[in-house]
């Protein structure tokens, strides 16, 4: 019979155990385990990551080409509006000005909306296998990275046009993208429980990143916030506007790929992106937590 | 073609008091429907102004439960009596609310057939991803790619994506995948009854083998033949609790008995509620 071959190829040795009763572990304890779920679950991971790959524009004539034209429309888009907005009286070289922007926001905010969606759109997987569902958000924040990384085609291209800003800095990209990685992490890891529970918070974070893209200074600069009288009358706005973690991660990266709009590429704030990575990892610390607290319970409200 | 006569049932000898696969331990669950069936603010707040009390239900409660290796243990009773729920627990899809669960080896859910399938990927991709799914290593599941793909006789088509499959062939593709983690448990949630009468076989012959090869399992299913031809135990569920455990005859005997009395108390109401509302009528 062909199904012994099955059995025979993967017997294993000593079984290892398990236990399951109504006591949550404490906060560390949970943490370890979030963390050695991840460790152990990576292949899965990665495969995750590779299907949604071979998912994404599979169903259109241009496929993966998308991924390169995407944000450039984006950007087509923002330039004519800001172009009519402000008559023409914009920011030098504003293509690449924004461009560097909307590629991490892009990220971020697909892996966002991914992440919501994840774990109710397992919901069948859930209820009848045992496996660490940290994985589903976790591989929605990771397949951003592919589409984040494919956007630096088109970026470029665009460096291209304007030769007097292509500097070495360029190569902060990456550590300036780790950072925002793990921030996204702890974000991802808390919407895609909550909406396990409450499914309005998918309809919500559509708005709530809308809102807080342009509170980021994605199509602006802070220094234009230091022009305008309001903040000259609420200081505290301007520090407000400063500790959003996507202010901090768009000006970085327009730092060493932009500059500024009189200068050249400069090196980026790095006390501010160390304070980030700091808190980041506290956040995600915290959200691990969290979720692994709240795991035993989604198989039944699922 | 392999035929159910084909195949012996399973010798069980019982085990030494220490020597169990998995212990239930007054197992119970408990569930909070103030998330599940989705209620609104709106009528969350309303009843909360009203003291409501929120709505909890037991689907299981007071189980225990010893399984040995080499057993091959049948849950059966009506709809909703908590089969599936008790599932979940020993495969620790869900923690128990009260009681623990105690397990010695791998176990392996195989509650339903082509769970986690995505229809736009080919049957390979969706192989390697149910396989990391079920936590199989990677070496391995490169070795067992090939017979996989042989049991489930796809030939070409695991090249081609899911959404191109009949649903025999996904059903086979996932029994393949699921008994291919070679569980030390293995928990089976009515899969014997789908698939074309040659899968049925083939999938019954497969679950013999997995018997015999000293695995334990837990197996829900309506068929009532299979539970007293190749289970050495049964236990009957209703309404959350355990209703009897022991020989599978019998406790086929006492489910068959206990169907056919609510059957016809359910007659009787209905009788019974023609004529109440006849009477009314004539009034």
């Amino acid at each position: 019979m062909r199904a012994s071959a099955l059995v025979r190829v993967t017997q294993r040795e000593a079984p290892e155990g398990f236990r399951s009763d109504a006591e949550s572990p404490g906060p560390l304890a949970l943490l370890r385990e979030g963390l050695a779920d991840i460790a152990s679950r990576r292949p899965l991971i990665r495969y995750l990551v590779e299907a949604d790959m071979k998912k994404r524009g599979a169903d259109t004539a241009l496929g993966n080409l998308w991924w390169v034209l995407d944000p450039l429309l984006q950007m087509v888009v923002y330039v004519v509006f800001v172009t009519i907005l402000t008559r023409g009286r914009s920011i030098p070289d504003y293509p690449l000005f924004i461009f560097g922007a909307i590629l991490p926001w892009k990220w971020f905010n697909t892996a966002v909306i991914d992440a919501t969606r994840s774990l109710i759109d397992a919901d069948r997987l859930i209820k009848r296998v045992q496996f660490p569902k940290i994985v589903l958000p976790l591989a929605a924040t990771t397949a951003g990275v592919t589409g984040f990384a494919f956007g630096l085609i088109p970026l470029a291209v665009i460096m291209l046009f304007y030769p007097d800003r292509i500097s070495p800095l360029i190569a902060f990209i990456p550590l300036i993208a780790l950072v925002q990685f793990v921030f996204t992490v702890g974000v991802a890891l808390l919407v895609a429980a909550g909406n396990v529970f409450f499914r309005d918070l998918g309809n919500v974070a559509g708005h709530v990143l809308r809102l807080w893209w342009f509170l980021s200074p994605g199509l602006y600069s802070l220094a234009v916030l230091d022009e305008s009288g309001v903040v000259a009358h609420h200081p505290f706005l301007r520090t407000l506007a400063g500790a959003n973690p996507f202010a901090i991660l768009l000006e970085a990266y327009r730092s060493v790929i932009y500059g500024s709009t009189s200068g050249p590429p400069h090196v980026p704030d790095l006390a501010s992106l160390a304070l980030l990575m700091v808190a980041s990892l506290v956040f995600v610390a915290g959200s691990i937590i969290a979720f692994k607290r709240l795991e035993p319970t989604f198989a039944k409200v699922l | 073609m392999t035929t159910e006569t084909a195949v012996a049932p399973p010798t069980f000898e019982p085990a030494a008091a220490e020597d169990y696969a998995m212990l239930a331990e007054d197992v119970g669950v408990e569930y909070d429907l103030r998330f599940n069936r989705k209620t609104p603010i709106r009528e969350s707040i309303s009843a909360a102004l009203t003291r409501k009390r929120a709505e909890r239900f037991w689907a299981l409660r007071h189980v225990s439960l010893r399984l040995d290796h080499g057993e091959s243990l049948a849950v059966i009773g009506p709809n909703g009596a908590g089969k599936s729920t008790l599932l979940q627990v020993l495969g620790g899809i869900i923690r128990p609310s009260e009681g623990r669960v105690t397990g010695r080896g791998r176990v392996s859910g195989l509650l339903t057939l082509d769970v986690g399938f995505d229809r736009q990927l080919t049957g390979r991709d969706n192989t390697r991803l149910g396989c990391a799914f079920l936590g199989l290593e990677d070496a391995v599941t490169r070795e067992i790619m090939p017979s996989i793909i042989e049991y489930a006789e796809l030939g070409d088509f695991i090249d081609a994506p899911l959404k191109t499959y009949s649903s025999g062939m996904r059903a086979r593709l996932g029994f393949a995948i699921a008994t291919s983690v070679d569980p030390d448990i293995l928990l089976l949630d009515e899969v014997l009854a789908t698939g074309d009468a040659n899968f049925r076989e083939k999938s019954k012959a497969r679950v013999l083998e997995l018997v015999q090869a000293a695995k334990a399992v837990v197996l829900v299913t309506h068929d009532m033949q299979w539970v007293t031809d190749y289970c050495n135990r049964a236990i009957l569920l209703e309404k959350g609790t355990m209703i009897m455990e022991g020989d599978p005859q019998e406790v086929v005997e006492l489910h068959r008995e206990r169907t056919r009395l609510a059957r016809e108390a359910a007659q009787r109401d209905a009788v019974q509620a023609r004529a109440d509302a006849k009477t009314l009528l004539i009034r």
